[in-house]
């Protein structure tokens, strides 16, 4: 009896000890500390290579048939994750800082958050492509923002323009054509507001969709003059509030705002019911990103077809007008086992067929200055710009931390509404870079 | 040598029996309690005093080996014009939502504590917000409190069209729209702690009133609010708490805008957290936030509890 009572007492402890083993190894491995898929990073046949890529969802959309095509051609195997911008930025940082980061990972250009190319290099978290052939094809407004001190980081898989789209029957009821310089701009909106119709929709209920009008009216007005302006704001040489192109930027978005040509209640419009009206004939134009285009076109019955698009003209030359451009980049762990098959992976993108399999498959430009037909005719109107060199990156990414963005995205917002000035706006903004790079 | 006799025999014999069954357990009984208690210090207790410690340094999320700052991030928090709106607007949106759903939800407790043939569909249609996600509650007052949305429509269809307004894009007014969704959303629940509470009113009580000739004000005044009192703390306790805490439907509306018209304490440290990537001040705002809700739910807590009464 005695033996029986030891043996089952035994017996329990022992299925206790099992039950409690294989808890703490669910919890452990729920925790991640414990590597459930039996296989390393090569995939664990020692025959394939298996690269991981972290990427947003406008990338995996468009790298998917690419992935498959080089999948084919050289038995890689490619495993995408992919997760909204935002949401990436958020986690992108945290798989950093643990070690459990993709080998490819979608980054920000310049240092404009805190998973940008320059902070992500400035730390040694991505591995160094400047040897790559590709590079010698990167286009003036991204190579600053591809890496640090002369190093290309970052590889670019496409380029978004912010452009002015417009409704074409609009502007075709009020006889008038796209603006080239501002006088014209304020005469077509003039025109367009006779007509019983909101000149530009102005959904800035957001911040992000206010500081559009920064960036394209200061790639004309500040940066075309002087692409090399944020070398000396580092150097504490020039600053937001004393600089009269900065100056002049605000003082055309609020000589828009108080001729009355922007939305009614711009501040409560989000931007999917700015989009709705323009495409509704109920305003006429709207600054946006070219990747924002195809949402745009899906609220008109006619598509593509019902709109067209220009450069934001800023001065009275229409040789003047410059277009900010922005790279959606792709980067290497410096910490992944697969650098080599991840930078061949890259080179394969940068093909000149896969760049523009890549930007049509999209419907956006070219990452590399290679050529390219692009099937949609509906950028051609700023292409010209983009040949002569008449681009510059968006002014945030040339800055060296997000928190200055941040405050023109909110104070910027307290400006439309003449709760500040553009002085203190401007001051605010040199406050913030001027804490410099986090 | 002093014998005391004066332990009461019941606790004696506990004693007794607990130390019968403390030696016949062999004292293993450390073994059932230990794991629990590493897995509530590792899970619960080492994070909460590690994310009180990167509230005084500069943590970036990146750097293994944070600078220890001292009081720099709270010093800038309560310095930095945007944050001391956030602090504001916090206080303001709990005091506003504690004060006017407790006081709303009472009402309607009290209207539907009655013979009224649709108190029960009532009753569901009130607290049916309630039960919606709080990201889909922000969607929903986003669209319908726009110029061109359909509240400004139906004051427009009513004749009332001076009362149309920009409710989330003026500053002036935004912080009040963003109160006015919180109570409409959580007034249903503050109405189900009340009708629980009504529950437990003894009805001989308010008859001998009656009889007694109180009116109904004095019955209410004098009899059912003060039997209401634990429903009450239980009921402002949790609208001040997810009032100090609130950031969904802020974040959805308005993203702490226009401006930072509407900004809370939660909402920027999201912002600093991960957008800015300044995680140790971000501690440093959730270490306040947290000190904040403590304060207030003990001292509020306190208050109630004087005024309960047994019924």
């Amino acid at each position: 009896m005695t033996t029986t009572t030891a043996s089952l007492a035994t017996g329990r402890r022992v299925r206790r000890r099992t039950v409690l083993a294989g808890s703490l190894a669910l919890t452990l491995a729920g925790c991640g500390f414990v590597n459930t898929d039996g296989g390393d990073a090569s995939g664990g046949d020692g025959d394939t290579t298996t690269l991981t890529a972290y990427v947003n969802t406008e990338l995996n959309t468009g790298l998917t048939p690419l992935i498959e095509k080089y999948e084919r051609a050289t038995g890689v195997t490619i495993d995408v994750s992919s997760a909204e911008t935002n949401d990436l930025n958020q986690q992108l940082r945290v798989q950093l800082t643990s070690g459990t980061a993709a080998d490819l990972i979608r980054v920000s250009p310049g240092y404009s958050s805190p998973v940008a190319v320059g902070v992500l290099a400035s730390d040694g978290d991505l591995a160094d492509l400047s040897d790559e052939p590709w590079t010698e094809r990167l286009s003036d407004d991204t190579r600053p923002l591809a890496g640090v001190d002369g190093k290309t980081m970052a590889f670019p898989v496409s380029r978004n323009a912010i452009v002015m789209a417009y409704n074409k029957e609009v502007f075709a009821d009020a006889q008038v054509e796209p603006p080239t310089t501002w006088s014209e701009l304020l005469q077509v909106c003039e025109r367009l507001r006779g007509a019983g119709v909101t000149p530009i929709a102005a959904p800035f209920q957001d911040g992000i969709y206010l500081q559009f009008w920064m960036y394209a009216l200061g790639a004309t007005l500040v940066y075309a003059e002087e692409p090399d302006l944020d070398d000396r704001m580092r150097a504490g040489e020039v600053d937001f509030v004393d600089h009269p192109g900065w100056n002049e930027v605000f003082a055309k978005w609020l000589e828009l705002r108080d001729a009355g040509f922007f939305s009614e209640g711009a501040l409560g419009i989000p931007f999917d019911q700015g989009m709705q009206s323009v495409a509704k004939g109920e305003a006429a134009m709207l600054l946006l990103v070219s990747a924002g285009l195809p949402q745009l076109f899906s609220y008109a019955e006619q598509g593509a077809e019902a709109f067209g698009v220009f450069a934001l003209p800023a001065t009275d030359d229409p040789g003047d007008t410059h277009v900010p451009l922005a790279p959606d980049f792709l980067a290497v762990n410096a910490a992944s086992d697969n650098v080599e098959a991840a930078k061949d992976f890259i080179a394969f993108l940068a093909r000149p067929e896969n760049v523009a399999a890549y930007a049509n498959a999209m419907g956006v430009l070219p990452g590399l200055d290679v050529d390219v037909e692009l099937e949609s005719a509906v950028l051609d109107p700023i292409l010209p710009l983009i040949e002569q060199g008449r681009t510059t990156p968006y002014a945030n990414y040339l800055w060296p931390n997000g928190d200055t963005q941040q405050r023109l995205l909110q104070s910027g917002q307290l400006l439309f509404d003449n709760k500040i000035t553009t002085e203190q706006l401007l001051t605010e903004m040199d406050q913030e870079y001027d804490k410099g790079t986090p | 040598m002093t014998v005391r006799l004066d332990r009461p025999a019941e606790r004696v014999e506990a004693q007794e029996l607990g130390r019968t069954l403390a030696d016949r357990r062999g004292g293993t009984w450390y073994l059932f309690v230990v794991p629990a208690l590493a897995f509530y210090a590792l899970v619960v207790l080492y994070p909460t005093v590690a994310g009180a410690w990167y509230a005084f340094t500069d943590w970036t999320g990146r750097n293994v080996a944070p600078n220890f700052v001292g009081l720099a991030n709270f010093a800038e928090l309560f310095s930095s014009p945007p944050a001391r709106t956030a602090l504001w607007n916090t206080l303001v949106i709990a005091a506003a939502t504690t004060v006017i759903q407790t006081v709303v939800g009472l009402a309607l407790a009290l209207a539907l504590h009655s013979a009224l043939v649709t108190r029960n569909l009532l009753r569901t249609v009130f607290f049916a917000p309630a039960l919606l996600p709080p990201v889909v509650i922000g969607f929903l007052w986003r669209y319908t409190l726009t110029p061109a949305g359909p509240l400004n429509d139906a004051l427009r269809e009513l004749g009332l069209g001076g009362l149309a307004q920009n409710w989330l894009g003026d500053g002036d007014i935004a912080l009040a729209s963003v109160i006015g969704v919180i109570i409409w959303q959580h007034t249903g629940l503050t109405m189900v702690i009340y009708l629980a509470g009504l529950e437990g009113v003894p009805a001989e009580v308010l008859e001998a009133a009656a009889i007694d000739g109180a009116s109904w004000w004095q019955r209410l005044r004098y009899v059912t609010i003060p039997l209401l009192i634990p429903a009450t703390t239980v009921a402002m306790s949790l609208t001040l708490i997810s009032g100090l805490k609130l950031f969904d439907q802020v974040f959805v509306m308005t993203g702490g805008g226009p401006g930072y018209a509407t900004e809370t304490l939660s909402v920027i440290m999201y912002k600093e957290a991960f957008v800015s990537g300044r995680y140790g001040y971000a501690a440093a705002i959730a270490l306040v936030l947290t000190m904040i809700v403590f304060a207030f739910a003990f001292l509020q807590l306190r208050a109630l509890r004087r005024f309960e009464v047994e019924a």
